[in-house]
């Protein structure tokens, strides 16, 4: 649940918090796949820069830049590191994913109902006739509010059954 | 002459009831964004974009200009009221404006914002249209080199005042850049960076990535810790200002204009850095600086008025040279080429009459905020009283038909899920947002200028220095990523030591 939120531990003086040795670590990980790769694409051709020229530059920028940071951050360690609430970051995202794995099978009016009904009911803790009243709009409401009012297709089932009750 | 008959012109072409109506939707919008504080204009006006994609392109860029300096003055009303400011620009203005509110003088602050805002936001107009000729003439001799050497001069301006590392504002610059180049090369037609997947061919979707990691990340790192506050909205009768109030606020406007003006044709700078140096203006300048800090009208006028001239300014190197000089603006520019018009001096040579109603259309947006806003001051503060859990669930509808509604493809959901995460880790590393926007725009557009001049020069990168115009704005630009002198403060650290 939502509400266990765990703080990631200040850095000890002296030490290079996790998080951030992570990141560098990321960093200096996607500047040198992007190096390797714009090699590979090539940097020069007989009419004058190559398709990899660009990429390759803003690679060696990346990793030049991981490294002084890291040698900045080996000086003098970087203090506070806020908390991210797990359980929110969690609750929201595989909602989502889960969301837009089943748009265009259930179709939108459906999949964005038990969205907002999970993200209003379960998680917000609000009353029935609140939760349904503004999922129903969020949801049925939107689609045709975007259909008929600004000409804006939103999906439709995928699966026959719920595409011929309109959904 | 011929400016004042195309601005007439354009004044018919924005007074159809069509573009009125999307103007005045676009204002009320932008109001919204600016309110509520979990989502700033940059992710407001990306996330709006895909909701005018099916309009005529005049009316999708009325409304999405609206929107923009909309917000602008939406954040003023949370700052007096609540003294949580709803965009960044409007930070400062809590000084003043809630020890106003604390007074009992609210009324007055909101409606001497508005028309602060109204009066910088006009003048500012005022010398778009004066300088949009002679400009878009010259940048017209502009060849790509000079223009590299420009977007090199705006990036550095971004990652210098960007954050508090440099070393960090550049990461995030070359982040953007590479999210940029995902998609089919521009030049020799290969794809790159696309791991395979024929979605990425085209590039990723800019409106995905931005509402991601600008949108999304915010709401993956609220907190608990933010208490709902109870907002009264102050009576019709007390918003008028008494004549002390309005006699005192005219020179901080004066002021406010010419701070905001000058500093929004900078690439680089933004609305917060004009609402600050507006700030410090009145400390130094006004007759009655030794109030300021405990409710005094100059606090608020100055600071909103800088930051809507500020708005308005920035849309000069939009239109005039193609160059957005702030985040939002580069949302913006992004809209223009989704609509498929170029920014910059071709934009009046082609779509003379598109650009004369869009700027027309200022004019018309900056009234109808000052007329909406301050009748309906109690509107925008019941906004705030709505629950948090209503208004995450509404945020991420609308985030997810954003996305989706781009390209009509479930994919850009997931890229927006990603670059959500993206955001938030970034945003943890205190790693700034703000450059990574402006190369993710400009990204495409300097790449194919840097290639244009190495083949004008056939492979020398001397053209970049044997050129007068390139030569200087690239010393320019080398000179601020190498001075750490010219880092300035972030108004967000003033605005922790709101006394000082």
């Amino acid at each position: 649940m939502t509400t266990e939120s765990l703080t990631t531990e200040p850095a000890l003086k002296g030490r290079v918090a996790r998080s951030v040795l992570a990141g560098i670590g990321a960093f200096v990980a996607v500047g040198v796949y992007v190096l390797v790769s714009s090699i590979g694409l090539g940097l020069w051709t007989t009419l004058g820069p190559g398709p990899g020229l660009f990429p390759f530059a803003m690679g060696v920028l990346l990793v030049a830049m991981s490294a002084v940071w890291l040698v900045q951050e080996l000086r003098n360690p970087s203090e506070t590191t806020e908390g991210v609430d797990r359980g929110l970051v969690l609750a929201v995202v595989v909602s989502l994913a889960v969301l837009a794995g089943v748009l265009d099978l259930i179709g939108f009016q459906l999949s964005m109902f038990l969205f907002l009904m999970y993200h209003l009911k379960v998680r917000g803790r609000r009353g029935w006739p609140s939760s349904l009243i503004i999922a129903l709009a969020g949801s049925v409401g939107a689609f045709y509010a975007f259909n008929y009012g600004l000409n804006v297709t939103l999906p439709t089932a995928g699966i026959p059954l719920l595409n011929s009750i309109g959904l | 002459m011929d400016t004042l008959n195309e601005l007439i012109g354009g004044f018919a072409a924005a007074m159809t009831w069509q573009n009125l109506v999307f103007a005045f939707l676009g204002c009320l919008l932008g109001t919204i964004i600016g309110v509520l504080p979990g989502i700033g204009p940059v992710a407001g006006v990306a996330l709006l974009i895909p909701l005018t994609m099916n309009l005529d392109a005049t009316g999708a860029i009325i409304m999405l200009c609206a929107i923009f300096y909309g917000t602008a003055y939406g954040g003023t009303i949370t700052s007096v009221l609540l003294n949580t400011p709803g965009e960044a620009a409007s930070a400062i203005t809590t000084i003043d404006g809630y020890a106003m509110t604390k007074i009992g003088k609210a009324g007055a602050a909101l409606t001497i914002a508005a028309v602060g805002s109204f009066v910088g936001g006009t003048i500012a107009t005022l010398g778009l249209v004066a300088a949009a000729k002679p400009l878009g003439e010259m940048g017209l001799m502009v060849g790509p080199p000079e223009f590299f050497a420009l977007m090199v001069v705006g990036i550095s301006l971004l990652v210098a005042l960007a954050g508090k590392s440099m070393v960090k504002a550049l990461i995030s610059g070359a982040l953007g850049l590479l999210i940029s180049m995902v998609g089919i090369d521009p030049v020799a037609g290969a794809p790159r960076f696309t791991f395979g997947s024929d979605n990425l061919l085209d590039g990723v979707s800019f409106v995905a990535v931005i509402v991601g990691v600008f949108g999304l990340s915010e709401i993956l790192s609220y907190r608990k810790d933010s208490a709902a506050s109870i907002v009264h909205a102050p009576g019709l009768r007390s918003l008028l200002p008494n004549r002390t109030e309005w006699r005192r606020s005219a020179p901080s406007m004066a002021r406010g204009t010419g701070i905001g003006f000058g500093l929004g044709l900078i690439p680089g700078m933004t609305g917060s850095v004009s609402s600050l140096l507006a700030y410090v203006a009145e400390k130094k300048f006004s007759k009655h600086r030794n109030e300021l800090g405990h409710g005094a009208i100059e606090g608020v006028a100055g600071p909103e008025t800088a930051n809507n001239a500020h708005a308005n300014a920035a849309l000069i190197p939009l239109f005039t040279l193609g160059i957005p000089a702030s985040p939002t603006i580069a949302v913006l520019m992004g809209a223009f080429l989704q609509q498929g018009l170029t920014p910059g001096p071709t934009l009046f040579t082609e779509h003379s009459e598109m650009a004369w109603a869009i700027i027309a259309s200022l004019f018309i947006g900056n009234l109808l905020l000052l007329l909406l806003n301050v009748p309906l001051v109690g509107l925008w503060t019941s906004i705030l009283r709505v629950p948090a859990s209503i208004l995450t669930a509404m945020i991420l509808l609308f985030m997810v038909i954003g996305a989706y509604t781009i390209n009509f493809n479930v994919f850009d959901v997931f890229v927006m899920i990603a670059f959500g995460l993206l955001g938030l880790a970034l945003r943890h590393l205190d790693i700034p947002l703000a450059p990574m926007v402006l190369t993710l725009v400009l990204g495409p557009l300097m790449e194919r200028s840097l290639r244009e001049s190495l083949e004008i020069s056939q492979g020398d990168f001397g053209i970049f220095l044997n050129r007068p115009i390139s030569m200087v704005l690239i010393g320019v630009g080398v000179l601020i990523v190498l001075s750490p002198l010219l880092k300035l403060r972030k108004p967000k650290a003033l605005n922790e030591d709101p006394e000082t």
